[in-house]
């Protein structure tokens, strides 16, 4: 579904030297597969999970969605970004539009359903995240869970075959990382092709089909959940698996 | 020296002066008023002009564009913008209102840019990548999400470049129109007497500004009030 063909990543520092955050990472995902990236922070998987949907344009290499080149100049990325959804760790819901805006916005605007089309899906993913009562109120009073699962939902609304997650419980307070992952866990059960970052080992060794460490911009080991936390090969993730668990 | 009533009839009764005051902070509002609108809609559009970038990140050329207009603008004199749109842009025309207004709206839109960019800044950068993300282009991510939470940071400052462009008008006598600082000035010059017209002149300026500085407080407390609904 997604190749991952030798991309680099640079950014300009401000003292104008040149910080390599990827160094040639190539993967691929598969339909229906669950991804789980972890590292230490700073190693890359956040600007490496942006890539995929180009928020980060890759300085080289090629990303192919469904068979065609996404980081081709020419290819219309608003296309293709309806079909990925993405949570972000600080939620990012619009703070200016009430939740049912919120879901409804991306879906009636870009012209994919009617107001009433979207609606009615919105108020079904709703429900099941048990929301229903807040679909008029404004981001501003929900806690951080309902927030996230919110987040989550309105990715959903756009009917996306692949969902991205960047650390979506890591600005949680511990008592709603439960209520996110729940959520996650349900959508990998109905065969939701995800990648996802966390530090959320159960998560990652439940849910997970493959995981990827990543260090220092590349990825330095990657195995089914079972060999990758049982037998971890290299000192780099012995060391920090010894750190996590 | 005259007594008060002498002198306050002098400046404000006999003939009728009070109503060249009245037409004047009528001259006055009315160039303050189109050049506002002006100043709104060209510093909006220098200000999305400005952020915009090309696919690289890099600034385009639209970007240069507004940054040298802004600089140029604000590298100048008003009275010189004001003199040099009256004798040799619009030369032909002798509607002085909106020779003036032009010039001011011009003058005003490069501080109103400066305000909108701002203000448009402040708003998260993660939520022009939530928009982005679901697949809206820049342009309905500006105007459904990031536009209408910039309004809350741009409405007091731009409230201030107002009240600051209603006073700069003050210098529109030099296009000959008689505005409420021209209405003194004509006073002064009839009654040989200086101490009333320019104090009332100055007495009216802060009333209105006074007023506007109230209204704009209201705002600034209704728009507070919506934070936390
Ligand atoms: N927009 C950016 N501009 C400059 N440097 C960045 C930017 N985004 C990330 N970086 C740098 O890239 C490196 C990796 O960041 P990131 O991908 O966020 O790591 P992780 O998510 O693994 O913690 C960090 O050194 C960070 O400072
Ligand atoms: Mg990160």
């Amino acid at each position: 579904m997604i190749t991952v063909n030798h991309i680099v990543k640079d950014f300009k520092n401000v003292d104008g030297t040149i910080n390599h955050v990827l160094c040639d990472v190539s993967t691929e995902v598969d339909a229906g597969e669950k991804i789980v990236i972890v590292g230490p922070s700073g190693s890359g998987k956040s600007t490496f999970l942006r890539c995929l949907n180009l928020l980060e344009r890759p300085t080289g290499g090629q990303i192919i969605f469904d068979g065609v080149d996404i980081t081709a100049p020419k290819t219309d990325i608003n296309l293709i970004r309806r079909r990925m959804g993405m949570v972000f760790q600080n939620f990012n819901l619009f703070n200016n539009l009430t939740i049912m805006k919120n879901l409804t916005l991306a879906p009636t605007k870009l012209g994919i359903m009617t107001e009433e089309e979207a609606k009615e899906k919105a108020l079904g993913l709703l429900k099941r995240v048990g929301l229903v009562d807040k679909s008029d109120v404004y981001p501003a009073s929900l806690s951080g869970g309902q927030k996230q699962r919110i987040a989550i939902v309105r990715s959903l609304c756009m009917n996306p075959e692949v969902m991205l997650f960047d650390e979506p419980t890591s600005a949680l307070d511990p008592e709603m990382v439960g209520e996110v992952l729940d959520v996650m866990r349900q959508l990998a059960e109905e065969g939701m092709t995800m990648v996802v970052v966390t530090h959320e080992m159960g998560f990652a060794r439940e849910v997970g089909t493959r995981v990827l460490f990543m260090a220092d911009g590349i990825i330095m080991e990657e195995n089914t959940p079972q060999e990758f936390f049982a037998a971890p090969k290299t000192q780099r993730l012995q060391d920090f698996l010894s750190k996590v668990l | 020296m005259q007594n008060l009533e002498q002198m306050i009839t002098a400046a404000f009764i006999t003939e009728d002066r009070w109503k060249l005051y009245l037409s004047g902070l009528g001259v006055t509002l009315e160039v303050a008023f189109f050049a506002g609108i002006i100043g709104l809609i060209l510093g909006t559009v220098l200000a999305l002009m400005k952020l915009s970038v090309r696919q690289n990140g890099k600034p385009g050329v639209l970007s240069m564009i507004s940054t040298i207009y802004v600089d140029i603008i604000r590298g100048t004199p008003s009275v010189l913008q004001l003199l040099i749109m009256w004798f040799i842009v619009m030369k032909s025309s002798n509607n002085g209102v909106l020779v003036a207004s032009i010039s001011f709206g011009l003058n005003s839109a490069a501080y109103v840019s400066e305000i909108v960019r701002g203000g448009i800044l402040a708003v998260d950068k993660g939520q022009t990548e939530a928009g982005r993300s679901l697949g809206l282009t820049s342009a309905m991510t500006m105007r459904y999400i990031i536009l209408p939470q910039a309004l809350k940071n741009i409405i007091p400052p731009l409230g201030n470049e107002f009240i600051t462009l209603l006073k700069e008008t003050a210098i529109v006598g030099y296009v000959s129109l008689n505005d409420l600082t021209r209405a003194a000035n004509l006073v002064q010059s009839r009654t040989y007497e200086a101490f009333m017209p320019l104090i009332g002149a100055a007495i009216i300026y802060f009333v209105v500004i006074k007023i506007l500085t109230i209204l704009l407080g209201r705002l600034e407390r209704r728009l507070r009030k919506s934070d936390n609904r």
